[in-house]
């Protein structure tokens, strides 16, 4: 492999939860100076910093975009660039391909990408009110009072008829995520267990989803560190993650107009992925794919051929992506699980996956020989079906 | 619901939208390639010409998912639970998402996936207030 070519050499992470004390500028600094660290760079060697956007608030989302960080880093005239990339949950996935393209054709050496949300402090109504004027043609299908939480609905409705899922196969998805948000310190859930039973007595919140299948909105804050793979020897890196494949699909702008609701773009997003790999979804160690509902999951596990069409949320129900399984699955414990961290979501998912590849998720949730990841996000109404193939490789 | 986002748009929201409250569903026809478009748009998003107008949209479409809103919903949705929302196609590919009327029970348990529903207006306040197409189960 060359030395251009970009890979993870470090990251950070605060823990996701309810955290009113801890500010959205703090937490950003504080993950950020933790990545750099741990990726043996000082601060004043980061030349790029690529933001991903926070949904809490408005004022705080102009600061990321008027460049408050490198001021509060302390990078005032260190950095050539800063700015965002913004395509709601999947925007970890587009930023590293930025990120990797900048250091690939030599515009970046060391990229530092920065995430922080807070909406588990902030008013739930005005988020869910945010979350449902956005990503729905206000003028045409608003009206029709879809929520958030129906756009799920409508993905799960559609998952359970076309595969024949039972409510109890859906809901161990939702269990499955716990048990290894139980392995996470970082996890909001990281203490409460949960049953399908449990799932099954929580109220029908919308028609087939009920409360324990919602994911609960947090705060939480996540960066990595990208340098090129030359770079990273010289930093005397031993082990590195590098990107093995991508791809991609745009499927609808409104969840009204997505053609195929129970799958979404995952069918289309994956074979180039595993084309530029070399390796295929049998070959896969670990998957960290978004998982704001559970059928968002199955979708995706399915699209990306890691389960065979329709069956996965029955294996779920077997515990083959649970701890132990045959393909351990959203390993933090997803959005469900771990915390919605907003747009961080899926940031989050991927900072597991690169953890996972580098070795370092502890002695309990550590995938043992974990080189191989299949990573997703999904942003929006699930506009879009974003696919990072990661390999954990020697530097 | 009018904002600085909905600048201009009444040109092409109004027909629409005046066509539900006289109890009628139009979708937006391209007439320089001859098809169906929904939502509306500003150019047909086949051919990018914008010979575009409205014509009646079939009565009888296919469900294609739905979701009952039992607990929560958008500000100014509160007492229109429980409500359910639908993802309709019709004929002549095009979709878009509907409020659904109870079934004979009151509920939404008899409407299937992949099942025949029908265009059926709500009333005139109802569509001055929230223009969207109402569709129900067959009589």
């Amino acid at each position: 492999m060359s030395d251009t070519e970009p890979v993870f050499i470090g990251f950070g992470e605060q823990p996701s939860g309810r955290y009113p004390n801890r500010p959205f500028m703090g937490d950003l600094v504080r993950v950020g100076a933790a990545a750099v660290k741990d990726a043996d760079l000082t601060m004043g060697e980061i030349d790029t910093i690529l933001l991903i956007p926070c949904l809490h608030s408005p004022a705080d989302q102009a600061d990321l975009v008027f460049s408050r960080v490198v001021e509060e880093l302390g990078l005032n005239k260190k950095v050539k660039a800063q700015y965002m990339v913004h395509s709601g949950g999947s925007t970890s996935d587009n930023t590293i391909r930025t990120a990797a393209g900048l250091i690939e054709s030599g515009q970046a050496k060391n990229v530092l990408v920065l995430q922080a949300e807070k909406w588990g402090s902030a008013p739930v109504k005005e988020m869910i009110d945010m979350l449902t004027a956005n990503g729905i043609p206000r003028e045409w299908e608003k009206q029709s009072g879809v929520s958030f939480n129906a756009v799920g609905a409508l993905i799960q409705q559609r998952y359970m008829h076309e595969s024949g899922s039972t409510p109890a196969d859906m809901a161990s998805v939702c269990v499955a995520l716990r048990d290894w948000a139980n392995l996470n310190p970082n996890a909001m859930y990281k203490d409460k267990k949960l049953t399908v039973e449990q799932v099954l007595g929580s109220k029908m919140v919308t028609d087939p989803i009920r409360a324990f299948e919602c994911p609960m909105l947090a705060d939480g804050a996540c960066a990595l560190v990208l340098t090129s793979r030359g770079n990273a020897r010289k930093l005397g890196k031993d082990r590195v993650v590098r990107i093995a494949g991508e791809g991609g699909c745009v499927s609808h702008y409104s969840i009204g107009q997505e053609r195929e609701v129970g799958k979404l773009g995952w069918e289309i997003a994956g074979p180039a992925a595993y084309e530029a790999a070399g390796w295929g979804p049998e070959d896969a160690d670990i998957a960290e794919i978004y998982d704001s509902y559970a059928a968002v999951l199955t979708s995706g596990i399915e699209g990306l051929g890691l389960a065979p069409k329709g069956e996965a949320a029955r294996m779920f129900a077997r515990g083959e992506f649970s701890p132990g399984g045959r393909l351990p699955t959203n390993t933090n414990g997803g959005l469900l699980s771990a915390g919605h961290t907003g747009v961080g979501g899926g940031t989050a998912l991927l900072t597991e996956g690169v953890r996972q590849l580098l070795g370092r998720a502890g002695p309990e949730r550590q995938v043992e020989g974990a080189t191989r990841a299949v990573c997703g996000g999904s942003g929006g109404t699930y506009m879009d079906s974003q696919v990072l193939l990661l390999e954990g490789v020697s530097a | 619901m009018s904002s600085s986002n909905d600048i201009g748009m009444d040109a092409l929201t109004e027909p629409y939208r005046e066509a539900l409250r006289r109890g009628e569903f139009v979708v937006q026809h391209c007439k320089a390639c001859n098809r169906d478009i929904m939502y509306p748009r500003h150019l047909c998003p086949f051919c990018y010409e914008d010979d575009l107008s409205f014509t009646p949209g079939a009565t009888t479409g296919i469900l294609h998912s739905f979701a009952v809103h039992r607990v929560g919903s958008p500000s100014g949705f509160e007492d229109q639970l429980p409500y359910a929302v639908g993802i309709i196609k019709l004929e002549g590919d095009v979709q878009f998402l509907a409020r659904l009327w109870p079934d004979a029970e009151g509920d939404w348990g008899q409407y299937e996936l992949d099942g025949e529903v029908v265009f059926r207006a709500a009333d005139a306040d109802e569509m001055a207030e929230r223009p969207v197409p109402w569709f129900g189960l067959p009589a």
